[in-house]
């Protein structure tokens, strides 16, 4: 008796749960319905259920749009797969490719001043049209990858300021209400310094990208007046636009498209 | 619950697995915010909440090569996310001894969308709050029993697949969390 007592008391608080069917449920109304102390039990589970039914916290939505939440976790995970600060590779690439372009133009047209070459070698040496380095075919290939890969790392920069400014949750001034954005300003200032460069140099290679270079300009000017510690409402403007032209999404397009 | 697994979860995560990044954004569409959810009853801190669930899917995604393909990916990503939240509020316990309610600022979105009556809002908020004091006395597994119980109103069918315990172990942790809460919310009263 004893024993049912006690189990019937542990059925009790699957009861309040919700967690009891068929004949389990009913035996166990049952037997609260003829046990005051019981009765009493389940009462006070219910208010306990209850009071997490009414929990705000049930229905609350996140705090950052879902296009934030992708860009943080898609920042995560490349971060996870290239250790480290990835190497802005086109800094030296550029002066490399710029080198090549002289020794493939500059040095034959001076061997050529200066050595007149013997019949014999005239007919050996290939006419610079035919050489792979040397065709302008091939250097414009690479001025236009390369461009492409400064526009890319450019717009992916871009991205990551914005992202960590309209996410930012962090305060520095929790009475006044205000936010911490970091470096953001900083890095946005850096970033329109290359810009120029980017539109300039890429020219018909990121053609198609100016409206989002033009856009994400903006944005980026925006955060580049701000002071590293930030009203909220300062914050809520930079994501309200970043919404509006949904720039997060178009930079993600923009880049595969440049990435071919 | 905004999804229930199927083909298209399982479409996401065989992609995942095989490293397309392009699945991330439209899995997480289909369940970031039962993770938030699941992430903020646990913790209930509106950030920690947000960390946790960016957390949960760089692991997702990390971990995808792993995932059973015969599984269901909802409970996976929530025995992640359940998993984080519980190392997440263990690492607060021990930097902060004491609790931090949830702040005014904190309440905005979320009380801002709960209906129209402020004295309901109120009454939500304080109902609240006795909640989060009882929730705080529970051990770890049983305060994710409840939260999965009471706030995702999960069976303990898929409680106990979704934590790996056996059904036993879910019904007798509920039993005692919810004793516990009951003795806390009524010393409250007292």
């Amino acid at each position: 008796m004893i024993f049912a007592h006690l189990r019937r008391r542990r059925l009790l608080s699957l009861l309040a749960a919700g967690a009891l069917e068929g004949r389990e449920r009913e035996e166990t109304l049952a037997h609260a319905a003829s046990c005051p102390r019981c009765r009493d039990g389940l009462d006070e589970l219910r208010a306990v259920v209850a009071a997490m039914e009414t929990d705000p916290l049930r229905e609350a939505e996140p705090g950052m749009p879902l296009a934030f939440l992708v860009a943080r976790v898609e920042r995560e995970v490349e971060a996870a797969l290239v250790p480290g600060e990835r190497p802005r590779w086109w800094l030296v690439a550029l002066p490399a490719a710029a080198a090549v372009l002289a020794v493939a133009v500059i040095v034959p047209v001076i061997v050529a001043r200066f050595r007149p070459p013997t019949e014999a070698a005239r007919a050996a040496i290939p006419p610079a049209e035919a050489s792979p380095l040397l065709t302008e075919d091939a250097l414009a290939r690479i001025e236009r990858n390369l461009a492409r890969e400064h526009a890319v790392r450019y717009l992916s920069e871009a991205g990551e300021v914005l992202v960590s400014v309209a996410a930012t949750s962090v305060d520095c001034d929790r009475a006044e209400e205000r936010l911490d954005v970091g470096e953001a300003p900083e890095r946005s200032r850096q970033l329109l310094e290359q810009r120029a460069m980017v539109v300039r140099q890429g020219g018909e290679a990121v053609a198609s990208a100016r409206g989002v270079l033009d856009d994400v300009e903006m944005a980026l000017r925006e955060v580049a007046d701000l002071p590293s510690c930030v009203e909220r409402r300062d914050v809520e403007r930079v994501r309200q636009e970043v919404e509006r032209r949904q720039l997060l999404m178009r930079i993600r397009l923009m880049t595969r498209e440049l990435e071919g | 619950m905004e999804s229930q697994g199927g083909a298209g979860d399982r479409e996401l995560m065989a992609r995942l697995a095989a490293g397309d990044r392009d699945a991330l954004a439209p899995l997480m569409g289909r369940h970031y915010r039962r993770l938030y959810r699941i992430a903020l009853s646990y913790l209930r801190q509106p950030d920690d909440a947000l960390d946790v669930v960016q957390e949960a899917f760089v692991k997702a995604f990390q971990s995808a090569s792993r995932w059973d393909g015969s599984a269901e990916a909802g409970p996976w990503l929530a025995r992640i996310t359940v998993n984080l939240s519980i190392d997440r509020w263990r690492r607060n316990r021990r930097r902060v001894q004491t609790f931090t309610p949830l702040a005014e600022s904190d309440h905005a979105v979320s009380l801002a969308d709960l209906g129209p009556s402020p004295d309901r809002r109120l009454e939500g908020r304080e109902a609240g709050e006795r909640v989060a004091a009882a929730l705080r006395e529970l051990p770890d597994r049983q305060r994710a029993v409840v939260v999965l119980r009471h706030y995702q109103d999960m069976s303990l069918a898929e409680i106990a697949q979704t934590l790996g315990m056996s059904l036993g172990t879910v019904k007798s942790s509920l039993h005692r969390a919810l004793g516990r809460m009951r003795t806390v919310l009524a010393g409250e009263r007292a």
